[in-house]
C-alpha cells in the first residue's frame, strides 16, 4: 500500500516536474501580413525574418523560459481585412503581442485595434511618418525607420551629387504615398532642390504610362518615387520602354526597389538610389551571420524588411525580458529607451514616439546589385519628436 | 501657336496613344467575356484568372526555350481543351438549375479564388517581366511610341477582326449566334448545342489567354494580375452591350479615352469613378447598353 501510494506521488510529482518544464505557456506572437496582393513578397520577407528569429530564440530556450508562437493571418494590404484579422488575433487567439503590418494604413487602424484590446503591436515595414508623428499611439512602436529619416539621408546625397537639380514626385495614392512624398520634398527644398510637380497614381496601376505626359512636360532631372512591390516593376520597366530613363536619376523610398522585385525590374533598375535603414551589403560580422543564415534557410538574401522584422523578435525578447512579464504596461515601459542589437547595428526606440532611431544608409543599384555610397548617423536623420499623445 | 503645337506633340497626343493601348489590352481581355456572357448567360467571374493562367502557360513554355511569337498560337490552341472541360466539368453541373445566374456567377468566382491561390503555389507571389520580344520605338511626328506597344495596337485590331469574322461570317459562327438567339430551336435544328457552348466557353477562355500572352511583357506576371482589368473589362461589357462585339470596341476605346485625358486635368484617383459613373448612367438610361446582344438584331 505505502509502496503504491509512493509510486503514485513519484509518479505525479515527475508528471508536475516534467508538466512545469514542458507546460510554460508559449508567448504567442500574431501577425498580421499581406500573404497575397501587390505587397505579397514584401510579406513574403517579413514572414521569413521572423521565422528565422523565433526558431534562434526558441533553441537559445526561449523569452523568459516560454517559447515563441506566431500565428499568421493575411491582412491583403488591405486595411479592412487587417483590422478583422487582428481582432480575431487578440481575441480569439488570445495572442501576447502583435506585427507584420505593412500598409500604413493597416498600421494606424490596427493601432486602435490594438488600443482597444488593451495589447501592444509594432510594425516593422510601414513608412509613413503619421505613425509616429501625428497620429503616434501609446500602443505602437516601429522598429523600422520611418519616410522621414530615409529622405533626409537620400537629401544629403542628392545635395552633393545633383545640387539644385529640378525634382518631379510620383508616389501611390494612399497614406505612404503622400507621406513619403511630402517628407522627401519637405528634405529635397532644404537643400536646394526644385520642385516641378508631383502625381499620385491609385495603388495597383497597372498602367503608369498615362503620367507620362505630366512627367515629361515638367523636364525633371530627378524623379522620386515610393511606390512598391510589384508597382515598381510595372513602373520602372514602362519608363525604360518609353525611353524616359535617359538623362534622369530616379530616387525613391527603401521599400521601392529591393531584393524582392530587383530581379523582375532587370536593367531598368541601374542607378536607382535610395535612403535605407539596411542593406544585406551591410560589413559586420554580425550582418554576415545573419545574411548566411537567411540564404541558407530560404535561399535568397534578406531585404529591410526581412532584416527589421527579424530584429523585431530581439526587441520584444529584451523588453519582455526586462520587464519580466508579457502585461501590456509593464512591456511598454521596458520598450521605452530600449537598445538592442540587430543585424544593422544597435538601434533605440525612442520613449516620445515610439520611432526608432538608426543609422541610415544610401544606396545604388549597380549591375543589379546594391551598393553602400553613403552613411548617415541615427541622430542627424531622426528629426524632432512630434507626438503629442504621450 | 507654337505652345499649342508642342502641348498636343509631348502631352495630348502621347497620352491618346497610351489610352489606345489600355483600350486594346482591356478590349483583349473584354472580348472572351462578352462572347461567353452573351452566349452562354454566364457570368464568367473567373475570367481575369483564365487571363493570368495565359500569362503563366507563356511563361512556362518560355523558360523552355519556345519563342514569343509561336506562343502567340500554342497558348490559346492549350487553353482551348481547359475551357471546354471546365464547361462540360463545372458548369454545365449548375447551368440547368434555377438560378443560373446567382449558380453560375458563384462557382466562377469561387474557381477564380482557387486558381490564383494555385498560381501563388506553383509560382509564388513574386512577379515575373518577360523580356519585351519586340525592342526600340518610333517617332511618329515627334510623339514616341515603343514598337511593342505598336505591335499591340495591331495586333489587337487583328484579333478583333478575326474574332468578328468567325462569329458573323462563318457556318461556326451561325451555329453559336443560332443557339444564343434560341436554344431549343437551334437543338432541333440540328446544332448541337451542347458542343457550341462549351466550344464558345473555350474560345472565350483561350481568348483570355492570348490576352495574357499579349500583355505579359508589358504588364508583368504575377499571381493577383487577374484583378487588373476585370473590373474594367465588366464595365466595358456593359456599357458596350452584352453580349455584343462591337459594343466591346467601341466602349472599350471611349472609356479609356476618358481615362486617359482626364488624368491630364484631374487626379487620375477620378478615373475609376468616373468610368463606373458612365456605367451606373449607362444602366439607369440604356440597361440592354450601346449595342445590342449577339445573335438579336
Amino acid at each position: 500500500m505505502t509502496y503504491r501510494t509512493t509510486i503514485i506521488a513519484a509518479l505525479l510529482s515527475a508528471t508536475a516536474i516534467t508538466g512545469s518544464a514542458f507546460a510554460a505557456d508559449p508567448i504567442k506572437i500574431g501577425v498580421v501580413t499581406p500573404l497575397s496582393g501587390t505587397y505579397a513578397g514584401i510579406g513574403q520577407q517579413v514572414r521569413w525574418g521572423l521565422d528565422l528569429a523565433a526558431k534562434e530564440v526558441n533553441a537559445a530556450g526561449g523569452i523568459m523560459g516560454r517559447p515563441v508562437e506566431l500565428t499568421y493571418e493575411d491582412e491583403e494590404a488591405n486595411p479592412a481585412v487587417a483590422v478583422q484579422k487582428a481582432d480575431k488575433l487578440f481575441q480569439v487567439n488570445k495572442v501576447d503581442f502583435l506585427t507584420g503590418t505593412v500598409n500604413s494604413g493597416s498600421t494606424l487602424a490596427v493601432g486602435q485595434v490594438a488600443e482597444r484590446a488593451g495589447k501592444l503591436i509594432a510594425t516593422t515595414v510601414s513608412f509613413a511618418d503619421s505613425i509616429t508623428a501625428d497620429k503616434c499611439s501609446p500602443n505602437v512602436f516601429r522598429v523600422n525607420a520611418r519616410a522621414g529619416q530615409q529622405s533626409s539621408a537620400l537629401a544629403v546625397w542628392l545635395s552633393k551629387e545633383k545640387p539644385q537639380a529640378k525634382v518631379f514626385y510620383l508616389g501611390p495614392d494612399y497614406e505612404m504615398g503622400r507621406s513619403t512624398v511630402a517628407a522627401f520634398k519637405s528634405s529635397a527644398e532644404k537643400v536646394g532642390a526644385n520642385s516641378t510637380g508631383e502625381v499620385f497614381a491609385p495603388l495597383d496601376s497597372k498602367d503608369y504610362t498615362q503620367y507620362f505626359g505630366q512627367l515629361r512636360s515638367a523636364r525633371p532631372q530627378v524623379l522620386y518615387t515610393s511606390v512598391a512591390g510589384n508597382d515598381t516593376v510595372r513602373l520602372f520597366t514602362q519608363l525604360q520602354e518609353f525611353g524616359l530613363l535617359n538623362n534622369l536619376t530616379v530616387v525613391g523610398a527603401s521599400g521601392t526597389v529591393t531584393a524582392q522585385n530587383l530581379p523582375a525590374i532587370g536593367k531598368a533598375a541601374e542607378g536607382f538610389v535610395t535612403g535605407v535603414g539596411y542593406s544585406a551589403e551591410i560589413a559586420t560580422p554580425e550582418n554576415k551571420k545573419f545574411v548566411d543564415a537567411f540564404k541558407a534557410a530560404y535561399k535568397t538574401d534578406p531585404d529591410l524588411y526581412g532584416a527589421d522584422s527579424y530584429g523585431l523578435i530581439y526587441a520584444y525578447k529584451a523588453a519582455v525580458e526586462k520587464a519580466q512579464s508579457t502585461d501590456t504596461d509593464k512591456v511598454r515601459a521596458a520598450f521605452a529607451d530600449l537598445k538592442w542589437q540587430t543585424p544593422q547595428g544597435e538601434k533605440t526606440l525612442r520613449a516620445g514616439d515610439h520611432q526608432a532611431v538608426q543609422t541610415m544608409y544610401v544606396v545604388r543599384v549597380n549591375g543589379g546589385k546594391f551598393t553602400i555610397v553613403g552613411e548617415v548617423k541615427g541622430e542627424d536623420a531622426i528629426g524632432p519628436d512630434t507626438c503629442t499623445r504621450f | 501657336m507654337t505652345a499649342a503645337i508642342e502641348y498636343f506633340q509631348f502631352v495630348l497626343a502621347p497620352q491618346i496613344l497610351v489610352g489606345l493601348v489600355l483600350g486594346v489590352a482591356v478590349i483583349l481581355v473584354a472580348l472572351g467575356l462578352t462572347i461567353i456572357f452573351g452566349l452562354l448567360d454566364v457570368i464568367n467571374m473567373s475570367h481575369g484568372e483564365f487571363y493570368a493562367l495565359g500569362a503563366f502557360v507563356a511563361l512556362a513554355l518560355a523558360s523552355l526555350g519556345l519563342p514569343f511569337w509561336l506562343l502567340l498560337i500554342l497558348v490559346p490552341l492549350v487553353m482551348l481543351p481547359v475551357g471546354y472541360v471546365v464547361e462540360r466539368g463545372l458548369i454545365q453541373r449548375v447551368f440547368h438549375g434555377g438560378e443560373r445566374h446567382v449558380t453560375t456567377l458563384l462557382l466562377t468566382f469561387g474557381l477564380g479564388l482557387v486558381m490564383e491561390d494555385g498560381f501563388r503555389l506553383v509560382f509564388g507571389p513574386n512577379p515575373y517581366k518577360p523580356e519585351v520580344p519586340i525592342s526600340g520605338a518610333i517617332d511618329i511626328f515627334g510623339v514616341f511610341l515603343p514598337l511593342y506597344r505598336l505591335f499591340l495596337i495591331l495586333g489587337g485590331a487583328v484579333v478583333v477582326a478575326a474574332v468578328a469574322l468567325v462569329v458573323y461570317r462563318t457556318r461556326l459562327g451561325a451555329m453559336v449566334r443560332a443557339a444564343a438567339f434560341d436554344r431549343n430551336m437551334a437543338a432541333s435544328l440540328g446544332v448541337p448545342v451542347q458542343h457550341v457552348y462549351a466550344g464558345a466557353f473555350a474560345f472565350g477562355v483561350a481568348l483570355a489567354g492570348l490576352a495574357g500572352v499579349m500583355l505579359a511583357p508589358i504588364y508583368s506576371v504575377f499571381p493577383t494580375m487577374g484583378r487588373d482589368f476585370i473590373l474594367m473589362a465588366f464595365t466595358v461589357v456593359i456599357v458596350g452591350g452584352m453580349g455584343s462585339i462591337a459594343g466591346v470596341v467601341v466602349a472599350g476605346l471611349l472609356l479609356t479615352q476618358v481615362q486617359a485625358i482626364s488624368s491630364l486635368y484631374i487626379s487620375p484617383v477620378w478615373s475609376d469613378p468616373i468610368v463606373f459613373g458612365i456605367m451606373v448612367v449607362m444602366l439607369m438610361v440604356r440597361p440592354q447598353g450601346l449595342f445590342g446582344r449577339l445573335g438579336h438584331g
